[in-house]
């Protein structure tokens, strides 16, 4: 896929849909929307990169190493989110009780850590599906 | 600090193991560390496990509730560490120590590099995580998700071994659990359309009072349960993904999988049947002379498709069949006997079963052969792993003073308090077919000519592990007291839900 | 019978979704390859994800949005979608797994068909 259309196609729309899909993750808190389907939609980004400009370009744009790094510590970040209610003497993954201002209902900072949360969420989702394309599309050689 | 440790630890028993399981492959490289990190968590976690559990056995049954992110249980997700849950958690993290240290400098040979050794750490961590959680979690939908994390890291387990036979055993493993866990939230989704709850204790009270309207819809929902756990637990006519994959797997997976990943999904089980449905439903639907019946037949067929295997790992698995067929029976027979046998036979199995495939392991590895007749001699010149396998052996038989005695001794006491004396005479026959495949084993380890071939046994922490396990064994067996107690409290808190 | 009929086609998400469901099994249970049997589970998975997501649709109610618009209609359940997302994420998991079990598979036997593969491996437990 080493079209010149493509790839100008491409260079112009990738922006566009990684903005798309940070702000579903942003105001998964507030409206319908996500992590998951704004996760999806930044992992799709990066797939669409990786296969109009091929498959070591996207490799280099996307280190295995930082991508597994993501992979663990992603998942801390959820945990040490969580902490913070266990550090301000509520349950864990509190969010209210552990004295989080949450503003304006329906405003962007209305979710407290939910969107903090998400913002975690959806990169890890993105990463996950990234790693899934790289394992099954390097298979066959 | 302390007091906050202890009021949310029913929180970080589940959550510790998965977050420092995700952390692992991040050092993989440092295969000291990685095992060290894991045998002290391990350790901590069983400390965890046995404080809370003397918490609940101090408070005379009163359950630790802890309520998710604070939110109130028909909202919000709520932990309950009940009787039950605290017995399990500690099955699994006793189980769970003497399986990573077994596994301590050993698996390289069976399993690869050293990434892929981390790999499989992380999913013993992932599966006990998972463990954990389905005993302690109080709603509908965390089970299934846990079930779902329990099965991967189980098919992973499975396909850790690098050989094709193993990834075969995996994916016929992960079709036919995926299958059951699509019953099971069948099941978890009628539930939620009749009651309207997915915590256990409203959707029961709910269950409780409108379940005339719409019989068949419960029936449904029972029977999608049942099919699902007993895909998952290798009840016996849809046991057949067990064998492939518990005698494929690595030694320390085939001990976990064979000793705790089927018994999780009987404690799900239980808890969806007694809890959820409450014991006059399962009396109004039969569920009881089912699971009886279930139970009599994989009794009687596991063990006698045991006694025609001569690999030692797929005969083990056979009786792997057969011993859960007890545990299907003791549900069934509904009195406060029955269910407390069930669950000490639970633990006795876990314990027996585990100690029975590490050192099972150990001799084909030093043999370098699969089949029964191969290990002449092996007794003399391996003491201390021959003398667990004969420890384990003797338990699972159920010979007093080991812990399998105890556990069939109030399975026997329950089905005839129940007045079902088939049922009592199955558990005898299933003693004696369970004698009959298992001490020519011994015979052939003990008073055959050894081979020319030098055998030793194999390092320390592996004897370590497998010493742990035997005297677990003895113990349990010898002095019962307070596991015995917190099974039979557990038992009677399930039945006292009408 | 006519009464019967009636509350097929009226509750028409929930016969759609035994019949995914039935085909799913049919499809697990009689084919023989791996990646048939993988999309048989995927369909029964599907079947299931409607037969929530449909328990928790009310018909001309809105979406369950703070909005001051439509203040006065009814709001669907979001619960069952919820679930649903993990159970889509679940199913996910399994699938991609799956798919890196059958990869493996083809690389040492070369055929994802169930059958042909259990006949090599008896062959080479014969030798």
């Amino acid at each position: 896929m080493r079209d010149f259309i493509f790839k100008r196609i491409a260079a112009i729309i990738i922006p566009f849909i990684c903005i798309y899909g940070f702000y579903v993750i942003l105001h998964g808190a507030s409206a319908a929307g996500g992590s998951f389907a704004g996760g999806i939609i930044l992992g799709l980004a990066a797939i669409v990169f990786s296969t109009i400009y091929g498959l070591k370009k996207g490799k280099k744009k996307f280190p295995e190493k930082v991508l597994f790094c993501i992979e663990s510590y992603g998942t801390l970040f959820y945990g040490i989110i969580g902490m913070i209610g266990i550090i301000n003497g509520a349950p864990f993954l509190a969010n209210k009780l552990a004295g989080i201002d949450l503003g304006i209902p329906g405003t962007l900072t209305s979710g407290g850590l939910i969107g903090l949360l998400g913002l975690g969420v959806g990169i890890r989702v993105a990463n996950t599906l990234l790693i899934l394309f790289f394992t099954m599309e390097g298979a066959d050689s | 600090m302390i007091s906050a440790i202890t009021t949310n630890l029913p929180i970080f028993v589940i959550i510790i193991p998965l977050f420092i399981a995700f952390i692992l492959p991040t050092f993989s490289r440092r295969m000291k560390l990685v095992e060290g990190v894991v045998i002290s968590t391990e350790t901590l976690w069983l400390l965890g496990a046995g404080y809370l559990a003397s918490v609940v056995l101090l408070q005379n049954g009163t359950p630790i509730i802890y309520n998710m992110g604070g939110w109130a249980a028909p909202w919000g997700i709520e932990l309950k560490v009940d009787s039950l849950g605290a017995f399990f958690m500690i099955v699994v993290t006793c189980i769970n120590l003497p399986v990573a240290l077994f596994a301590k400098g050993n698996l390289t040979k069976e399993v690869g590099a050293k990434e892929r050794v981390t790999r499989f750490y992380v999913l013993l961590l992932l599966l006990g995580g998972a463990m954990v959680g389905m005993a302690l979690t109080n709603d509908l939908f965390n089970v299934f998700v846990l079930v779902e994390v329990a099965t991967l890291s189980c098919c992973g387990l499975v396909s850790a071994n690098s050989n094709p036979r193993a990834s075969e055993a995996a994916f016929k493993y992960l079709i036919l659990a995926t299958l059951g866990s699509t019953f099971v939230l069948g099941g978890i989704g009628f539930i939620l359309n009749i009651t309207g709850y997915l915590n256990m204790g409203f959707a029961h009270q709910e269950m409780v009072q409108v379940w005339q309207n719409s019989p068949h819809a419960i029936w449904l929902a029972m029977s999608f349960v049942l099919i699902g756990f007993g895909v998952k637990s290798a009840l016996f006519p849809v046991h057949v993904w067990l064998p492939d994959a518990h005698s494929n797997a690595p030694t320390p997976a085939s001990a976990i999988l064979s000793g705790l990943a089927v018994k999780g999904y009987i404690i799900c089980f239980l808890k969806f049947m007694y809890t959820v449905f409450g014991q006059n439903l399962m009396q109004q639907f039969n569920m009881h002379k089912i699971l009886v019946l279930a139970g009599m037949i994989a009794i009687i067929a596991g063990s006698l498709f045991a006694l025609t295997q001569n690999e030692l790992k797929r005969r083990l698995a056979y009786s792997t069949v057969a011993q859960i067929g007890y545990l299907f029976l003791g549900l069934g027979l509904m009195n406060t006997k029955g269910l407390t046998g069930t669950l000490f036979y639970l633990f006795s199995h876990a314990l027996i079963k585990s100690s029975l495939f590490l050192a099972a392991g150990t001799m084909i590895a030093a043999t370098g052969k699969k089949k029964i007749s191969d290990l002449a001699g092996v007794g003399r010149k391996m003491p201390i792993t021959m003398g667990v396998f004969t420890i384990g052996i003797l338990g699972l038989i159920g010979i007093p003073l080991f812990s399998g005695f105890v556990g069939k001794w109030y399975l026997l006491l329950g089905s005839l308090e129940s007045g079902n004396i088939l049922a009592a005479i199955v558990i005898i026959v299933g003693s004696v077919l369970c004698a009959a495949y298992l001490l020519p084993i011994i015979r052939i380890a003990y008073f055959e000519p050894a081979p020319e071939k030098d055998l030793r046994d194999p390092a320390l922490p592996q004897k370590i592990a497998l010493i742990m396990l035997a005297a677990g064994v003895i113990i349990l067996g010898i002095l019962p007291g307070s596991i015995l107690e917190l099974a039979s409290r557990a038992a009677a808190e399930l039945l006292m839900i009408q | 019978m006519k009464i019967l009929l009636e509350k097929l086609i009226v509750n028409y998400p929930y016969t759609i979704a035994v019949f995914l469901f039935a085909i799913g099994a049919l499809i697990v249970i009689t084919k023989s390859n791996l990646f048939k049997k993988l999309i048989g589970i995927n369909i029964m998975e599907s079947a299931i994800f409607l037969m929530f997501i449909s328990s928790g649709n009310i018909r001309g109610a809105v979406e369950p949005v703070l909005n001051s618009a439509h203040s006065d209609l009814a709001y669907i359940n979001p619960l069952p979608s919820a679930l649903m997302l993990t159970g889509i994420v679940v199913s996910v998991s399994v699938t991609a797994f799956a798919l890196a079990l059958i990869i493996r598979l083809y690389k040492s036997y070369g055929t994802v068909d169930a059958l042909k593969i259990a006949e090599m491996r008896n062959e080479v437990t014969k030798e």
